[in-house]
């Protein structure tokens, strides 16, 4: 492979001039927004909650959160920035030299927790047509995933089915936050065949719960400090140890994967654990055509939240240490808490094609787009 | 404040005292800095308004608030404190107090402080 790490004389390309597509970014559903777009007898349900108070990601009868659990403090950072149209979405995004958003709901991060499969499926179809309508615009470089509702596979390849031809759906959103079966299940079969017909790649994304599946089991940490980490980086390691054991990348060789909002230093570590395993107990996982490790390359890691090590450097040995200079993408995940600047990325002593990549090729060849915004595959 | 020592500082006029009441917090210009002053207590506090983890405008969030700390004198029990003198990023929730500059995440981060005065009811920034 290329060097990564920044040759001496090299001028660094500055953040203005490099193409920016940012893999994660959310818009803010609220259950008064999603009511023309809901079937009945839903949309009764989401009428009678549409006024009631609400909390970071935390609404009851739409998205269950931590906020019940704990003494709440006055805080300088509640969580409370949201951006609740396009517009808002392209003024923001410009302030932060992100040429193209790719959008994920709010509230919605954690729809596995909804208990009635009808219901779920019901909000998943819901919201699609919403951001389809109110949000995606190739123009305003703002983009959408299919969100793919887990309690209901069918449903959710048929609505990727239905959206297969829109130019501004590029990928589909696999929730992970409280999911009572790992994504390798089979019954998401009929999801990944939709997403590979329709040369969508598949994003996962968890956010923290409180959920008796694992790894959300974590009522045991007294700290959202605990929690987060848990609920992002664990459950993105259990979900891709499970779908490379259950052979997804085997089964579906043309389906792209992406990780988002797990930072990246765990890459490494899953590679070789899993090459590891794969020594002992092949056996177990006879669809694998070669190391585990082979897989997870193929696969596309978004950096938010980035590790900040003192010595930025660290960061190109990192990404080094996964052959990371093809498969990593930039993410903010504005406008949350713990969202990314690009300048924090844009420090990080890469060379200036590497830098170009993760801010932008790779994800314009994950998404299948051009640079502006367009699908190459309709 | 060797700083200062070295050449005369300049006092820059930044408003009337009228324009940062007990409890105001406020970020004004001079030249090319945002400066956030604080009035806490009846004195008055500046920062700049940038916070050294990701650049964020630390000083625009919400008024200084409260913390909580935890120390073994007190047998590790937590205890609110600092009330109306911490101001946190709203970027990411770095919290500083105002009144030393200190960053209490990280003991190495103490910010920079503008000497703030009043005279003849105008309030000045010395630089």
């Amino acid at each position: 492979m290329t060097d990564t790490a920044a040759r001496p004389r090299e001028r660094k390309e500055r953040l203005e001039d490099i193409l920016v597509v940012d893999a994660d970014v959310h818009v803010h559903e609220s259950p008064g927004e999603l009511i023309p777009y809901c079937e009945m007898p839903w949309r009764v349900a989401l009428e009678n909650i549409k006024d009631v108070q609400e909390f970071y990601l935390d609404i009851p009868g739409f998205s269950p959160g931590t906020t019940a659990y704990e003494a709440k403090f006055p805080s300088g950072q509640e969580g409370t920035r949201m951006v609740h149209n396009a517009e808002q979405m392209r003024r923001e995004l410009d302030e932060i030299h992100v040429d193209i958003g790719i959008l994920f709901p709010d509230h919605f991060l954690k729809i596995p927790v909804i208990s009635q499969v009808e219901y779920a499926a019901a909000l998943a179809r819901a919201y699609n047509a919403w951001l389809l309508d109110k949000w995606c615009d190739p123009e305003k470089g703002l983009l959408g995933c299919v969100l793919a509702c887990p309690q209901d596979p069918e449903d959710a390849a048929r609505e990727i089915r239905k959206y297969t031809r829109e130019p501004g759906m590029v990928g589909v959103f696999l929730p992970c936050a409280g999911l009572e079966r790992l994504w390798g299940h089979k019954q998401y079969d009929p999801i990944y065949e939709a997403a590979q017909d329709a040369g969508l790649p598949v994003l996962l994304h968890s956010v923290t719960v409180i959920h008796p599946v694992f790894p959300f089991n974590t009522h045991g940490f007294e700290t959202e400090f605990g929690r987060h980490i848990c609920s992002h980086t664990f459950s993105m390691m259990a979900n891709l140890v499970h779908m490379i054991t259950t052979g997804v990348p085997v089964r579906y060789p043309n389906l792209r994967v992406a990780v988002t909002e797990a930072g990246i230093s765990w890459v490494p570590f899953l590679m070789h654990k899993m090459d590891k395993e794969y020594v002992e107990r092949r056996r177990e996982v006879p669809f694998l055509e070669d190391k585990p490790s082979r897989y997870l390359k193929k696969m596309y890691f978004a950096t938010q939240p980035v590790e900040e090590p003192e010595n930025l450097g660290d960061l190109v040995k990192m990404l080094e240490l996964y052959d990371g200079e093809d498969n990593t993408i930039f993410a903010s995940d504005w406008p949350h808490h713990d969202f990314d600047h690009p300048s924090k990325v844009h420090q990080v002593p890469f060379t200036n094609e590497v830098r170009r990549k993760i801010f932008g090729e790779n994800a314009l060849r994950l998404f299948n787009i051009d640079p502006n915004g367009n699908r190459l595959n309709l | 404040m060797a700083r200062s020592d070295k050449r005369e500082r300049e006092a820059h006029v930044v408003g009337e005292a009228t324009d940062f009441p007990e409890g105001s917090h406020r970020v004004v210009r001079v030249g090319r800095r945002q400066i956030g002053l604080f009035n806490i207590g009846g004195e008055l506090y500046g920062l700049p308004n940038v916070c050294p983890h990701q650049t964020g405008p630390l000083c625009e969030g919400k008024p200084p608030l409260g913390t909580l700390v935890s120390r073994a004198e007190n047998d590790w029990r937590f205890e609110w404190v600092h009330e109306g003198e911490v101001v946190v990023c709203p970027w990411h929730g770095l919290e500083y107090h105002v009144p030393t500059g200190q960053c209490l995440a990280y003991p190495n981060i103490n910010l920079r402080r503008y000497e703030v005065v009043v005279e003849d009811d105008k309030v000045k920034v010395l630089i």
